[in-house]
């Protein structure tokens, strides 16, 4: 789970890191109470959890009141990759002469959480030069290890001492907090040569969310996010106007590569997970027939322990309250004949192949 | 790693929840040894007609398994590995979804200090069809014997495709689900390494998918080991959104790192044959074994 820069600014300053004095607003009347209590210039900053929201225009600096107005209301009208602001994060801006990077994230390659350090920041940790990499022992780091990377870094002495210190708590936040992610992009160098972390970015371990009930009321979740996670479905909305259903992560992915390729738009991912009984197609049926957007849906279910005569009992359920779109199911594994049988005379159309099921829903034949 | 034979003792450990006692069945079904259950407070009782005990200690020492299949709950896996590793278990294998990465990390961390090995977590298990062994969940009838190794991040999709191997004449000499996380007990590397010492096999089918750089280091192995065994693989995301988990928590795209594309260049430049679709592999994997 990502949280948006204020919350991980907020988790920041509860270990001890230094952050911009900001104010957290939903309006434009908040706008304006945030600058009584702030010394412009400000940052007016988009609270959303998509990436590039500074190339997107979702960032402003601004040096009086009237601007800030005028920038916060531009800010609350975009939609940054799909996403539209519910707040915007007031901030003073930071006048600084360089700016570093830090973090604490989990290499998957090697299996292991790692610090990347670099003496000057950008977009691109991939390219950044001179960057420090170090494995972190799942116990933690001391000191000694923290003076180590700062060394490497070669700061000046002053500013050595305020690193190490920053990086033992982002350490400490991120092993305490489970993130898979704790980064500090930029770590900006004042005129003064104070250390002052500018953005923060927090992804938590999502399946370590049992841990730290903290979390579990942070963010507003979307209606049908909210059903199809109460149900148990791995469930992503894309957009488009084609629902894809079926059993297995894997399998609804190289589903949605059929669609893609074939030209089609998926309005959704939806897996229904491994052993799916009756009631649960019944249940995302019911979810992806109302979800906005959606013209037609998909059902790819290749049957093992899911039963293919379960998935073709609950379809003729779903089908007996109503009005149902377009259904296209390829069906295939153990007594698919049988959920055949169980289709056949219903407005359903059965493929034997993802292909072919694919084909037709697309072409919308 | 040390696969299970034909007949040898395995055990399941949370054997009497819901999972753990439909797959004794279908395990027992399928001609594995099921040999005992764990679950504390249970001992004594019996699933299927397979003794249940308390503790993994207790049931290695009564019937000497020394792999162990996992239906425990994700917030109680950590401590379930770490009994199972100490009790002398060298292959764990871990169906559980949901563990968190802390605690993957520190099993992954216990069974190298003691050689032993994990497949999972989040994974549908292994099958060896000619050694009647079946330590997981997958559906048996999908699966034949054969000379073809099968490894994916996904299960449904393992299912899919060893099936349309199976019904193309390509049997399998084993069969493995690595896992659907972003850390897998057994790598993609370290599984091709294993499977290139088999003699039983004589090809290789890889199924990755979005997230991650496993391919990537895949592929930069096969080329630096000159791997011998011929290799086709399927990548599954090729039209999946960025910075969306898709359903797998390893199945996530962040910036440009962990894009199908990239995976399927590096394979391609490694010599890999790569299907655009799972109904593509048994065609090509002809092409690469004439």
């Amino acid at each position: 789970m990502r949280l948006f820069e204020y919350q991980a600014k907020q988790l920041f300053k509860q270990y001890g890191l230094p952050v911009p004095k900001a104010v957290l607003v939903h309006d434009l009347d908040g706008v304006r109470g945030a600058l009584a209590s702030l010394t412009l210039p400000v940052a007016i900053k988009s609270q959303v959890l998509a990436g590039g929201r500074g190339k997107a225009g979702g960032i402003a600096l601004v040096d009086d009141p009237g601007q800030a107005e005028r920038e916060a209301s531009r800010i609350f009208g975009l939609s940054i990759g799909g996403e539209k602001p519910d707040s915007l994060l007031v901030e003073e801006s930071y006048p600084h002469v360089n700016e570093m990077y830090l973090s604490v994230s989990l290499d998957r390659g090697d299996r292991a959480f790692v610090t990347i350090a670099a003496s000057a920041g950008g977009i691109n940790v991939e390219s950044m030069a001179g960057k420090v990499i170090r494995k972190i022992s799942l116990d933690g780091i001391d000191a000694s290890f923290a003076a180590e990377v700062a060394s490497l870094l070669r700061l000046p002495p002053d500013q050595s001492s305020q690193f190490a210190s920053i990086l033992l708590s982002l350490e400490r936040l991120a092993r305490e907090k489970e993130c898979e992610l704790a980064e500090i992009n930029p770590l900006a160098v004042g005129k003064d040569g104070t250390l002052m972390p500018l953005d923060a970015k927090v992804i938590i371990d999502d399946n370590a969310l049992f841990r730290h009930p903290e979390f579990a009321k942070l963010h507003p979740e979307d209606e049908f996010e909210g059903e199809a996670s109460r149900q148990g479905f791995a469930f992503v909305r894309l957009g488009g106007d084609i629902a894809v259903v079926g059993n297995g992560a894997g399998l609804v992915l190289s589903t949605l590569d059929l669609v893609g390729d074939a030209g089609g738009n998926p309005a959704c991912f939806l897996d229904l997970g491994g052993g799916a009984q009756q009631e649960r197609i019944e249940a995302a049926l019911r979810l992806v027939n109302r979800l906005p957007g959606v013209d037609r849906i998909l059902i790819n279910i290749y049957g093992g322990i899911t039963r293919t005569t379960d998935v073709a009992a609950g379809i003729n359920t779903v089908l007996a309250e109503g009005v149902v779109k377009p259904v296209y199911a390829r069906v295939s594994g153990a007594e698919e004949d049988e959920a055949r049988r169980l289709l056949a005379g219903t407005p359903v159309r059965m493929y034997r192949t993802a292909p072919e099921a694919v084909e037709a829903v697309v072409k919308g034949a | 790693m040390m696969l299970p034979k034909e007949g040898d003792p395995i055990l399941v450990q949370n054997m009497p929840g819901k999972y753990g006692r439909l797959h004794t069945r279908l395990m027992l079904d399928y001609g594995t040894n099921v040999a005992a259950g764990t679950a504390p407070g249970k001992g004594g009782q019996s699933v299927e007609g397979v003794p249940v005990y308390n503790t993994v200690a207790e049931a290695v020492q009564k019937t000497g398994a020394k792999a162990s299949v996992c239906f425990v709950p994700a917030e109680f896996m950590l401590a379930a590995g770490e009994e199972a590793l100490s009790a002398g278990i060298r292959l764990l294998v871990i169906i559980t979804e949901h563990v968190p990465i802390r605690d993957e990390l520190r099993l992954l961390q216990l069974a190298e200090s003691r050689g032993a090995s994990i497949i999972g977590p989040n994974c549908p298990g292994l099958i060896i069809p000619s050694q009647k062994v079946k330590l997981g969940i997958m559906p048996a009838p999908s699966f034949s014997p054969g000379r073809v190794a099968l490894y994916s991040r996904s299960g449904t999709l393992t299912y899919e495709i060893a099936g349309q191997l199976t019904s193309a004449g390509f049997g399998q000499s084993v069969a493995v689900g690595i896992g659907g996380d972003p850390i897998n007990g057994t790598t993609p590397v370290e599984w091709m390494d294993h499977v290139q010492a088999m003699e039983d096999t004589s090809a290789v089918v890889a199924v990755g998918e979005i997230g991650g750089d496993a391919e990537e280091r895949l592929a930069r192995h096969i080329e630096k080991s000159g791997y011998s065994k011929p290799i086709v693989a399927y990548i599954a995301g090729r039209h999946a959104p960025k910075e969306k988990k898709m359903g797998h928590a390893g199945a996530i795209i962040y910036g440009d790192y962990g894009t199908a594309d990239s995976k399927i260049r590096a394979l391609k430049a490694a010599g890999v044959r790569v299907a655009s679709t799972p109904a593509e592999v048994p065609a090509l994997l002809k092409q690469a074994l004439s």
